[in-house]
């Protein structure tokens, strides 16, 4: 599964930095199956005399065998292949690092998983305050804009694309809960217009149930309003976007935002 | 019945407790003949997944001074409808509500599986839980752009209606107002000056109108609605919080060369204790401060801006050379007390290279229950995945997090309480069963602990106060209860009562029953806390002695041996492991400073004097688990003799998760064996440790830092530096090299550490 995965921590910045566990593999993590916390007595704690953990060799006064650093035991003694000793029990096999995206399944739509987003965008229009629901609707043109031209990763797609399926289902726990998946490990690519996803979840479901049969039922039948703009799902001019440069696609965000200088001066802070 | 080692284990999981003494000596002068108080580490909320809590109030012992709660230990006339209390003796009615009770038909906190039991009670309206993010501006961009991103991604961690509130600070300090729509505001203080509570408060409109309106500014509104500028619900500001967080900036205050940026960490906390305490008091609540240098202008600074004078170091503290220190600290401590009355928590996340200052803000932390987390960079796996921890969930999807937790200590007449030791603050409540004799933070049978998750544990230290000679008390069982009342992180009021007995002995005629009672492992981490709550106040050397004191005492007293001849020496099985645990805690950063910067010292005594009892016997005595074709894995001794070349060493210190590979494994991977069909069970053994390295990655809190080296590898020091070095350059001849590595030191081993004990424990003169 691509949603279990261990990454490498940042050695650039963080000395020795642990490996990075993907949300999935936190979540599925249940009780420590094999605690190691066993510890041996030495032996001269309760026993006698002083002699430590292992015998002397046996002529303590032979020069050591210094720097015998025996050669690489490869053609002779390597290690036991499969035979004699049975591999040491293991902790359960674990995919490790970035699980190569096994199933090269199709790849997820942008206009089937912004058709159900939108809709759901409109099922809230009815109840839901008109200035967060254009808010909303500003983030997923950011996320239109991204997806489009291919600043997303396949994992976020493929998310996105299960997430605006559990969704057009009324699944909300679990919608919810990819979405935090998406937050947890993919913020960098995702936290500007993710938020206005997590809205959009959290006010479908408390709509009342007429409300909300607008958005569940025309569900089933599914593409049928996606088609009209199909090609425009892959090439990256999406004519809806304004703004082409990557660099700043935090732009649109209307209100004006006084710069911290300025708020300096004209704030309440007393002289 | 069972053994020990069983009863001990059944009665941590049941209730969370772990005595240093199983049976207890009747008398005061037998107790503290045995060196080693009657103590015990008690989890308040250590996680019962099989305990479903009951929705109604706990019956109280009607004596106004005792107040104790009805238990399973209690007499109970079913008859008369009438319980005696356990701890005072006074009979109690029953209320009309147990009219029904009968010998069938009984109460659950009557049954002796509810030993520990969990009431919902209503009190007062349900709190929201609050979060108050303080974030230092003065960071690499880097840096920043990370810490911003993990901000953001809590957001999407805390339930939709916390509050969340965010105060920025550089040069200034910025408290900004979260509203859903318009114009960003932010109401600035300075960084320098020093502000009360009640300054702060007005300025931010927080009291009354006509005090607050300044300069122009329409008065603010009225206290409630005024404390939502600041402090949201997250369902509502998420979009926009957001947003604020993603524009945050650097500081744009130029910052000279030679110099430090002016951090105003003093004021900017000055700024959201006052904000809580007069929005929210009594309530739930964090203060998440974010910091990537120290507090260098202000009250509360640490060091100047002047990069030429390094921040204090261990050297300039022992000769009080550290200009910032006390006055640093005596602003912090205020604060944090102000902090713990209100109830309200603060952690630390601590990210930079250098040292911050964690050594004089560390009490915010240590008297609120807050997390203390220490890291290179924000932008770090260690920092990034720690902090998702601590909103990690339970079984029930409830967060491991409570708040405003205060534990009240009951004892049976025989016993009387001395003190705590843990991330509580003292509530100064005198009882007839506080003790005189104080260990710990004591004086008092209450404690405040505004902070706490299934895996916080407090050191309880208790006295023995029969006479001697004076009969075993009546019952032949002394009783002590803890009553935990907490606010759940669902905002539920709970009281979660533990009420434990054990038996009293004679220490004259049953001193073997006593012996073989003995928990070790608690003993050692009891004994450890009180070493490590002196260190905080005296000097290292002192610390030491004493706790060699206590060891050499306890050795005389169960040791068996003829006088004055060390090689007869023996102990019994239940203290055969405590000197090797007294060895390795000496050793240790708990006690030693060597080689450790304040800060760390701080950080690490921190984190030793909250975990349960197996985390902190992994940080006095790390655990090594060797990995081999000849056979599982097994833990063997922390000691040079255990690296072989053959072996992959896992070790755990807590703090660092260590895989050593052998010579020749090291060798072999090189040459890439684990890499050919052939050696598949090569390739096994290398993996075998990594996943068991894995599954303690996946549930530590703090991340510890992750080291995977080899035979001669520079980063083998870690594990080289907490073996015993049994072996070294010194006897090197004597014992061969064939049975291990040896370690350039001229540290004691355990060896000698032992002789030394013995002769002194079975020395007449001593």
């Amino acid at each position: 599964m691509e949603d279990m995965f261990i990454k490498p921590g940042n050695q650039e910045r963080g000395w020795n930095d642990p490996p990075q566990f993907s949300y999935g593999l936190q979540k599925a993590h249940g009780p420590q199956r094999n605690l190691l916390n066993k510890r041996v007595a030495p032996p001269a704690a309760s026993g006698s005399g002083a002699p430590p953990m292992t015998p002397p060799s046996s002529s303590p006064l032979a020069p050591p065998p210094m720097g015998a650093a025996p050669p690489p035991r490869c053609p002779a003694g390597p290690p036991p292949g499969c035979v004699a000793t049975p591999p040491p029990p293991l902790g359960p096999m674990r995919s490790q690092g970035e699980a190569p995206s096994s199933q090269p399944e199709s790849e997820p739509d942008v206009e089937a998983v912004l058709s159900v987003l939108d809709k759901a965008l409109t099922a809230c229009r009815q109840t839901v305050k008109e200035q967060v629901c254009n808010d909303v609707g500003k983030r997923l043109l950011l996320l239109r804009d991204s997806w489009s031209s291919g600043r997303l990763s396949l994992s976020v797609r493929r998310r996105m694309d299960n997430l605006s399926q559990e969704l057009q289902v009324g699944h909300w726990d679990s919608a919810d809960d990819i979405h935090r998946s998406l937050m947890v490990d993919h913020v960098t690519e995702v936290s500007q217009w993710m938020v206005g996803v997590k809205r959009l979840i959290a006010e479908t479901r408390k709509l009342s149930p007429e409300h909300l049969e607008a958005f569940l039922k025309p569900a089933e039948p599914d593409q049928d309003p996606a088609e009209p703009d199909q090609d425009s799902a892959e090439p990256d001019q999406d004519p809806a976007e304004p703004h082409q440069d990557s660099a700043e696609p935090r732009q649109d965000s209307a209100e004006p935002r006084q710069d911290p200088e300025g708020l300096v001066q004209d704030s309440v802070s007393e002289s | 019945m069972a053994t020990y080692q069983e009863f001990i284990q059944q009665n941590e999981d049941r209730d969370g407790v772990r005595f240093s003494w199983n049976l207890w000596p009747s008398s005061r002068l037998e107790a503290t003949r045995l060196v080693v108080p009657v103590s015990c580490l008690f989890t308040p909320l250590k996680e019962r997944p099989d305990l479903p809590p009951v929705q109604y109030e706990p019956v109280l012992c009607s004596r106004a001074n005792c107040k104790a709660v009805l238990n399973p230990l209690c007499q109970v006339d079913f008859r008369a409808k009438i319980w005696a209390c356990n701890f005072c003796f006074q009979r109690n009615p029953f209320p009309p509500s147990y009219a029904g009770i009968s010998e069938v038909n009984q109460p659950a906190e009557l049954m002796p599986q509810f030993s520990t039991i969990e009431y919902i009670v209503q009190r007062g309206p349900p709190a929201p839980l609050i979060f108050l993010y303080v974030v230092d501006t003065c960071l690499e961009e880097e840096d920043l752009q990370a810490l911003k991103e993990s901000l953001q991604m809590s957001l999407s961690l805390l339930p939709p209606n916390a509050l969340v509130g965010l105060i920025t600070f550089g040069r200034m300090v910025q408290v900004h107002e979260l509203s859903c729509e318009g114009i960003a505001k932010s109401y600035v203080f300075r960084g320098t000056k020093d502000l009360t509570a009640k300054q702060i408060q007005e300025m931010l409109g927080l009291t009354k109108p006509g005090a607050a309106g300044q300069q122009g500014r329409p008065p603010a509104p009225q206290d409630a609605a005024a404390s939502c500028k600041f402090l949201q619900p997250v369902h509502r500001v998420d979009m926009n919080l957001t947003d604020l967080l993603g524009e945050l900036q650097r500081d744009p205050w130029p910052v000279p060369q030679g110099k430090r940026p002016l951090r105003s960490t003093g004021v900017a906390l000055s700024v959201a204790v006052g904000l809580l305490e007069g929005t929210y008091p009594n309530t739930g609540a964090r203060v998440m401060l974010f910091i990537g240098g120290p507090p260098t202008q202000g009250p509360g600074m640490v060091v100047g801006d002047e990069l030429k004078t390094p921040i204090r170091s261990w050297h300039d503290i022992q000769k009080d050379n550290a200009r910032h220190l006390k006055k640093a600290t005596k602003y912090y401590e205020a604060m944090a007390n102000r902090s713990a009355t209100n109830g309200h928590s603060i952690d630390i996340y601590a990210c930079a290279l250098d040292q911050t200052g964690l050594l004089e803000m560390k009490c915010l932390s240590n008297l609120t229950g807050g997390h203390i987390v220490m890291g290179d960079s924000f932008n770090t796996s260690l920092f990034k995945q720690t902090f998702q921890r601590v909103f990690s969930k339970d079984y029930n999807g409830d967060f491991r997090m409570a708040f405003g937790g205060v534990l009240d200590v009951k004892t049976s007449r025989e016993l009387k309480v001395c003190g705590a030791i843990g991330p509580c603050v003292s509530l100064n409540s005198k009882g007839p069963c506080v003790s005189e004799n104080e260990m710990g933070i004591g004086g008092t049978s209450q404690w405040k602990v505004c902070s706490l998750n299934p895996s916080s544990t407090l050191g309880m230290y208790f006295e023995v106060v029969n006479q001697h000679n004076a009969p075993v008390p009546q019952g032949g069982r002394g009783v002590i209860q803890f009553v935990t009342q907490y606010q759940h992180s669902n905002t539920q009021k709970r009281i979660r009562v533990t009420t434990v007995a054990r038996n009293w002995a004679d220490a004259q005629s049953q001193i073997q029953h006593i012996e073989s009672s003995f928990d070790q492992e608690a003993a050692a981490v009891l004994m450890a806390r009180l070493g490590v709550f002196r260190a905080e106040s005296e000097e290292g050397p002192d610390v030491l002695r004493w706790l060699d004191r206590q060891l050499i005492r306890l050795c005389q007293k169960f040791g068996q041996f003829n006088k004055d001849d060390p090689t007869s020496f023996r102990l019994s099985e239940s203290l055969s492991l405590y000197p090797q645990f007294m060895f390795h805690l000496r050793r240790s950063p708990f006690l030693q400073v060597f080689n450790n910067s304040p800060d760390e010292s701080s950080y690490y005594r921190h984190h030793f004097v909250r975990q349960d009892l197996t985390q902190s016997l992994i940080m006095i005595q790390p655990i090594l688990y060797a990995y081999s074709f000849h056979g599982p894995p097994e833990p063997v001794l922390l000691d040079s003799s255990s690296i072989l070349p053959d072996r992959i060493l896992l070790m755990d210190t807590f703090f660092q998760l260590v895989i050593y590979h052998g010579e020749t494994i090291a060798q072999w991977r090189k040459a890439g064996y684990q890499e050919m069909a052939e050696y598949e069970n090569f390739k096994q053994l290398l993996q075998a440790p990594l996943d068991d390295a894995q599954e303690i990655l996946q549930t530590r809190f703090p991340m510890p830092r992750y080291i995977d080296t080899e035979h001669g590898g520079s980063q083998a020091r870690f594990l080289l530096s907490k073996v015993n070095p049994s072996q070294t350059h010194n006897n090197l001849y004597t014992w061969g090299q064939e049975t291990g590595a040896p370690i350039l030191t001229d540290d004691v081993s355990l060896q000698v550490f032992m002789d030394h004990l013995k002769k002194l424990a079975v020395s007449s003169s001593a």
